[in-house]
């Protein structure tokens, strides 16, 4: 069978099994809903009333969340990876979350206690704010990491300069949380746990017109990215702008992991561990087959983790950061292992 | 015909010259090595031929007008470069890296047309690699990777290719392949091709014209039977005896 068959059948596949996980989402959770009910729920008929609050209020925002948040970290990692050439290149390794965490902590933390009330309490703008601190804080911290890749060639180098700007920006939201109010801090811990139960009804909308304007943004990038895999100096050879198009590059990514940051939280491992189980399976470097294959394997494995995080027995849900690298450093072990043999 | 040309050409880093003004020139077809120890300015040279970085002052005239008067795109369809550097992603393809030669030409998707798709699979065969178009590069040999990069270069349809030490890190017959290969390119594709290397007794029976460098000192530029014959060659290399060739 030839390459190109064998990827459209895999991606038939991956096509079934992210609807099977899809369904499974809004099918399991701490209340088990018959099967029955929830077929009438999504196929018309009114159905139990109950049943459709949870469907609809609960478990459909955050099936879409976790698909879209998937997709989003995904990508944005396969981004960082091509742009830094270097396959640890991700938001959570390069500090970007952290970045996204540190916008977000000033908005919180700071309007709290400058303003007395925390703008968590304000509604879309709120929304609108707490995504634009995410923004710049991500793109930032980008920015300072792709000055700093300039300068050092060493790519290991460059990852710890990423997890020190993490340590940073870590310490300075410690520093905004100890001369916070109680109930802010309260509202930013359980944030920075992770979740993708926070978007709910009210807010899906906005989230996934953002996400999907990224997403539709990072198919453009293809034909540059696959230059850029050849090294900066032939990519420009070829006539690439590199500098406009590596703050392009990180504009994408970072607007990426902020939108995701700033409504779930810092999740961590999707973006390191889905480009390469990607590449593995299309064994492919051809970002016109990697970006979408990327988004596709990022939602079946964020909605899987999902599920996890959500299994049937626990009281609550897991932390999705704790299945997150349950899952993703395995996965990212086994890549590096494979690589070097 | 000239192809490219210098006046009172100065390179260096930040303003700061390393070699004093150079003036050559390139003809079409020609092939011409560039020599010189390490560190004494043959990668600016290089890098400011091929307009990636300024010139401290001076000026290149690529067939006749000033290089930095092109569009990326359209400098992109005249000077082809080769790299010691090597792309290094596990899964790129031959085929991917020799059809990147023709992204300058291709639409914003780089969707490869029929007549792209002949220019990649000639460029293969020029170079001797149809064989190997669906394997992985980072699985090749120095000199199969080399040989990619050249045929990249071929598919990019430049008139004029530099190479910087393309006999470099390469077993002894890989690099007589390589050297005819070149010699083959400038003879039946009119290219004009410079290149450095440190091979001095492989290049001394290939080239056409020498270039050679030192640090500080002014660039020499002449053709190999000149140089041979005025002894610069041995006093350069502080060799005893004159190269017999």
């Amino acid at each position: 069978m030839s390459r190109n068959k064998l990827n459209i059948s895999i991606i038939i596949g991956l096509i079934i099994l992210g609807t099977i996980l899809f369904i499974l989402n809004l099918f399991v959770g701490s209340v088990s809903i018959p099967f029955r009910d929830l077929f009438d729920v999504i196929f018309g008929d009114d159905g139990n009333s109950t049943v459709r609050t949870i469907v609809y209020e609960y478990r459909l925002p955050q099936a879409i969340t976790a698909l879209l948040a998937g997709a989003a970290l995904s990508v944005a990692g396969l981004l960082m990876q091509t742009l830094f050439r270097n396959p640890l290149a991700d938001p959570s390794m390069l500090g970007v979350s952290s970045g996204s965490s540190l916008g977000v902590a000033v908005t919180i933390l700071l309007t709290g206690i400058l303003g007395k009330s925390a703008l968590s309490s304000f509604g879309l703008w709120s929304n609108i704010g707490v995504s634009l601190a995410a923004f710049l804080g991500a793109t930032l911290v980008l920015m300072l990491i792709l000055g700093f890749s300039s300068r050092v060639r060493n790519m290991t180098t460059l990852i710890i300069i990423g997890l020190m700007i993490s340590y940073l920006s870590g310490s300075i939201t410690d520093i905004l949380k100890f001369f916070s109010m109680k109930e802010d801090i309260h509202a930013f811990v359980i944030w920075g746990m992770g979740t993708f139960s926070a978007v709910g009804p009210s807010k899906i909308l906005f989230f996934s017109v953002c996400i999907i304007i990224g997403l539709f943004v990072s198919l453009f990038l293809c034909k540059n990215l696959n230059i850029l895999l050849l090294g900066d100096l032939y990519a420009e050879n070829l006539g690439l702008n590199v500098k406009r198009n590596n703050i392009i590059i990180i504009l994408v990514s970072g607007y990426l992991t902020a939108i995701v940051t700033a409504y779930c939280g810092p999740i961590a491992f999707l973006g390191l561990a889905i480009p390469h189980l990607t590449r593995f399976i299309f064994r492919s470097s051809d970002h016109r087959t990697l970006i979408p294959a990327t988004m596709l394997i990022g939602m079946i494995v964020s909605m899987f983790c999902n599920l996890v995080a959500r299994m049937p027995g626990f009281e609550g849900n897991l932390p999705i950061n704790a299945v997150t690298a349950f899952i993703g450093a395995p996965i990212v072990i086994w890549v590096i292992f494979k690589k070097n043999n | 015909m000239e192809v490219l040309k210098t006046k009172d050409l100065v390179v260096g880093y930040k303003d700061k010259a390393i070699l004093p003004p150079i003036n050559v020139s390139l003809n079409e077809g020609s092939m011409i090595a560039l020599i010189g120890p390490n560190g004494a300015g043959k990668s600016t040279l290089f890098k400011t031929l091929t307009a990636h970085i300024k010139a401290v002052s001076g000026e290149i005239e690529l067939f006749g007008k000033e290089l930095h008067s092109y569009s990326a795109k359209e400098k992109a369809t005249l000077i082809g470069l080769v790299l010691t550097e090597r792309p290094d992603d596990m899964f790129l393809k031959v085929y991917d890296v020799v059809a990147s030669g023709r992204c300058p030409y291709t639409n914003f998707f780089g969707k490869m047309r029929d007549e792209d798709e002949t220019i990649i699979k000639d460029s293969l065969e020029i170079v001797g690699i149809e064989h190997l178009t669906e394997r992985y590069f980072s699985a090749l040999s120095d000199g199969e990777r080399q040989k990619v990069m050249i045929a990249k270069t071929i598919a990019q349809n430049t008139p004029i290719i530099f190479m910087d030490e393309p006999t470099a890190f390469i077993d002894y017959p890989s690099k007589i392949e390589l050297f005819n290969l070149m010699k083959r390119l400038c003879k039946e594709q009119n290219k004009t091709i410079v290149f450095s290397s440190h091979d001095l007794e492989l290049l001394l029976r290939y080239t056409d014209d020498i270039w050679i460098v030192s640090k500080g000192k002014e660039l020499i530029s002449s053709s190999k039977d000149n140089l041979l014959d005025k002894g610069i060659i041995r006093e350069y290399f502080n060799l005893k005896e004159d190269i017999k060739i």
